[in-house]
């Protein structure tokens, strides 16, 4: 065997070594020092703890409340978040933004810029929950930046739309189209009604991500005073934007006359009857009670389903599905009726 | 022999036994290196923030969670307590009891005041019939079957059967849930807007924690080699591999122990099969499978966050029927779709996935016990220098402790869940050990399972839980 071999495969052996024992050694320092530094940051909050919880509910202002290193930086930080999540009060969630831009706002400014991906996530998740508008223009700015993370660019739109930012319109309908229902929800859910009517005036523009997220939004929040454009929707449009219409017509409740609604009942799609159904259990249509038992029979499970569910929405609902139970014919619609009935708590 | 020397085996030996090193090293290190960019990109990401989101109802999908429970009366009222305890908006929990010869079933109706309910079942997938359906009185979003026994994954047919939501939770019986669990595994398919069709996270292991009321109170380092070996294990087949198979859709394997799946996707695949030891794994393939056939650009994806905590055996005998029966498991679902193998209609799954299972987790334990046979040859038989042997040796032992290393620095980065700094150093020592003892057993365990398998031996191997829960 040559020797060469013998040296290489040392060679090899010694590096690897090298590399564990520099792993181990990286290891273990960094461990100490992240212990270290916890118990420090543990240490800052038990001091500040009494101190911002008298500034939040008193607004007494300590003046040992004045952070100024890093560690003592996250402290604060984190009994703020804390707070955050718990505090219910207008006066009490104003006096947290105060506190956290007096004393934060530079330090997250700094942050933003970081190179670091997940260093800027975590400052983009802290000015949402501080609520800290004082930071607005600094994200702002952030959507001009090139190679920006669909992660943090959904963040600091939702951001922009908790401040109601103005030209937050323009931005979704001319420079972010390609964004999925899911995130304009997330967006939109948190506007007020004034910035949110510019995107149901935009509807019939906007693209299906966008139209079905503004449906979605509507029903959600059961806001009466967009029936006439939901009920406009319904008529002109077809296909998923109609049948998303339908369920945000359900979920609010309510229409002035339901007879346009009746044919849909009969409708050759499952899913529109699903929904009509559903509708006339809502509203509690009296006449429409004759047509839901027959969906009983529909050859759709869901349907059935529906159907059972808003026949038992009524007050003599339960009567008649017993009646149901005892003299239809039909296997199916005998189920459904049983489970409407037995359904437990 | 008048053609071939002994010295002519060798060098042909040592030659394939080089290049399929070559091979090994280089997947894991691809893999490892995927996995360290994904990690470095999240890393100090304040993970309790990214959930918070979550938990308004309106954002998150309902989930149904499956528990198949056979002869489980010791946990079985632990295990719902600390289901029905988790942080999501919308769940039912349903209990498949699988045809108990013992109390579960009686325990059950008793603890939570269960009612019979009469209730339409669609049975979208065939299973052996069921009896009785029962609803709690006291939680109304608790569900227990009784049928006839037939196995976990018709328990767990059936439990799909019943289930109401679009997605849906496998269980073990008796692993702890962290109480994020569910907004961890779930955010993927919120996120992508469906297009993620199921998802797992790592599963750890409970040996050594305190655990009280199914959660876990303190973690700690068991005292137990057996124990620590696997820690290190699981923490280097979490952390490494799947995230790296996970980042390009290869993801062959979501734990038994817990993953979320897309109901509507795993009724078109046809459900769990019944007739294999490895229902979990064979699942995932098959729903690849489907996807690839239907030419759909669906997920299937891991989230590195731990959401499960699990008991593994802490004695020989256990493990070794758990190894014997993962092996047979691999087999299966590799067997029973072996036309993907190479396949270039599979895409990356058929030429990368595949291969990677049958060269790597397969073959591997059978190559490397011939290494071992023939070490013990050439001792004998001459024909390598002892100092070459040695230096072999020192190598692979080494080598592997880097990927278990790495595995830890990992851990480090993302979820720092080890306490002490006494820890990192005792993983440490005992990674440097593996290939002395506790690899070569592994290996010969898993070539028993294949051995098993040849002799057409079916039996199972179940494991005997001493309970982790105080």
């Amino acid at each position: 065997m040559p020797n060469n071999e013998l040296f290489i495969l040392s060679v090899l052996t010694i590096s690897i070594l090298c590399i564990l024992i520099n792993l181990l050694v990286y290891l273990t320092i960094r461990k100490a020092i992240d212990l270290k530094r916890r118990e420090k940051i543990e240490k800052y909050k038990e001091i500040y703890n009494p101190l911002i919880f008298q500034l939040l509910t008193e607004g007494s202002y300590s003046r040992k409340l004045t952070p100024e290193s890093p560690l003592q930086q996250k402290a604060i930080e984190e009994l703020l978040s804390r707070y955050a999540n718990v505090l219910e009060g207008e006066e009490e969630r104003k006096r947290l933004t105060e506190f956290a831009s007096m004393h934060l706002t530079e330090y997250y400014r700094k942050r933003l810029k970081s190179k670091k991906w997940s260093t800027r996530m975590n400052t983009l998740y802290h000015i949402d929950d501080f609520n800290m508008i004082s930071l607005l223009d600094d994200v702002y700015g952030l959507t001009k930046k090139n190679r920006l993370s669909h992660e943090e660019l959904v963040h600091i739109l939702r951001i922009l739309a908790l401040f109601q930012f103005q030209p937050l319109f323009q931005l979704l309908t001319n420079n972010y189209q390609y964004l999925s229902e899911y995130d304009y929800r997330h967006i939109l859910i948190r506007l007020e009604k004034k910035q949110f009517d510019q995107f149901v005036l935009h509807f019939h523009k906007a693209e299906l991500p966008l139209q079905k997220a503004v449906l979605e939004v509507i029903s959600i929040k059961r806001e009466r005073s967009y029936l006439p454009f939901i009920e406009n929707s319904i008529l002109i449009n077809t296909g998923e934007v109609k049948l998303r219409s339908l369920k945000a017509l359900a979920e609010i409740g309510y229409v002035k006359n339901i007879n346009p609604y009746l044919d849909l009942l009969y409708s050759t799609k499952w899913e529109e009857r699903m929904i009509a159904a559903k509708l006339i259990g809502s509203l509690k249509v009296e006449k429409a009670m004759p047509r839901l038992i027959e969906l009983l029979h529909d050859q759709t499970w869901w349907v059935r389903y529906q159907a059972g569910q808003s026949i038992c929405q009524f007050a003599n609902g339960k009567d008649i599905l017993r009646k149901v139970l005892e003299t239809s014919k039909d296997v199916f619609a005998k189920d459904m009726a049983w489970e409407w009935l037995h359904k437990g708590v | 022999m008048p053609f071939f020397q002994w010295e002519d085996i060798v060098t042909a030996f040592t030659l394939f036994i080089a290049v399929y090193m070559v091979i090994v090293i280089l997947f894991y290190t691809v893999i490892l290196l995927i996995s360290i960019l994904q990690l470095r990109k999240e890393y100090k990401l304040d993970r309790v923030q990214v959930y918070e989101d979550y938990m308004e109802g309106i954002y998150t999908k309902p989930v149904s969670i499956i528990v198949p429970a056979y002869n489980e009366e010791a946990g079985i009222v632990h295990s719902v307590r600390s289901l029905l305890s988790v942080n999501y908006p919308a769940f039912e929990v349903i209990v498949v009891n699988d045809g108990s010869t013992d109390h579960t079933l009686d325990k059950m109706i008793d603890h939570y005041d269960m009612q019979e309910i009469k209730k339409v079942v669609r049975k979208q997938i065939n299973t052996k019939p069921i009896g009785k359906i029962y609803q709690s009185a006291i939680f109304s979003n608790l569900f227990l079957i009784d049928k006839e026994n037939g196995g976990k994954a018709d328990a767990l047919n059936v439990g799909l059967n019943f289930s109401h939501y679009p997605y849906f939770c496998s269980l073990d019986g008796d692993s702890v849930l962290e109480q994020d669990a569910f907004l961890k595994v779930m955010k993927p398919i919120i996120d992508s807007n469906e297009e993620v069709i199921a998802s797992g996270g790592s599963v750890r292991i409970a040996n050594g924690c305190q655990i009280q009321n199914g959660r876990i109170q303190k973690i700690a380092l068991s005292d137990k080699p057996l124990v620590v070996m696997q820690i290190i294990e699981y923490l280097r087949a979490f952390l490494m591999g799947r995230i790296g198979l996970s980042r390009h859709n290869l993801l062959l394997i979501i734990s038994g122990a817990f993953g979320v799946f897309s109901k509507s996707w795993v009724v078109a695949a046809g459900g769990y099969r019944t007739d294999t030891v490895g229902e979990d794994m064979e699942l995932v393939v098959r729903m690849h499978r489907l996807l690839k056939e239907k030419g759909q650009k669906k997920k299937i994806v891991y989230v590195p966050d731990p959401v499960c905590w699990t008991e593994v055996p802490e004695d020989t005998t256990f493990l070794r029927r758990q190894r014997r029966r993962w092996h047979r498991g691999l087999f299966e679902s590799l067997w029973i779709h072996r036309k993907l193998t190479f396949n270039p209609k599979y895409g990356s799954i058929g030429l990368l996935a595949f291969p990677y299972f049958w060269i790597v987790e397969f073959f591997g334990p059978i190559i490397e016990l011939f290494g071992y046979i023939f070490m013990l040859l050439c001792l004998f038989l001459g024909g390598i220098y002892i100092e070459f042997a040695i230096l072999l040796f020192l190598l692979s032992l080494l080598y592997g402790s880097i990927f278990s290393m790495a595995a830890v620095l990992l851990e480090e980065w993302s979820l720092t869940k080890y306490p002490k700094v006494s820890d990192i150093i005792k993983l440490f020592l005992y990674s440097l050990t593996e290939t002395i003892w506790y690899r070569p057993m592994t290996v010969i365990w898993r070539c028993e399972g294949i051995w098993q398998m040849l002799k057409g031996d079916t039996s199972w191997g179940e494991m005997k839980r001493k309970g982790v829960s105080e």
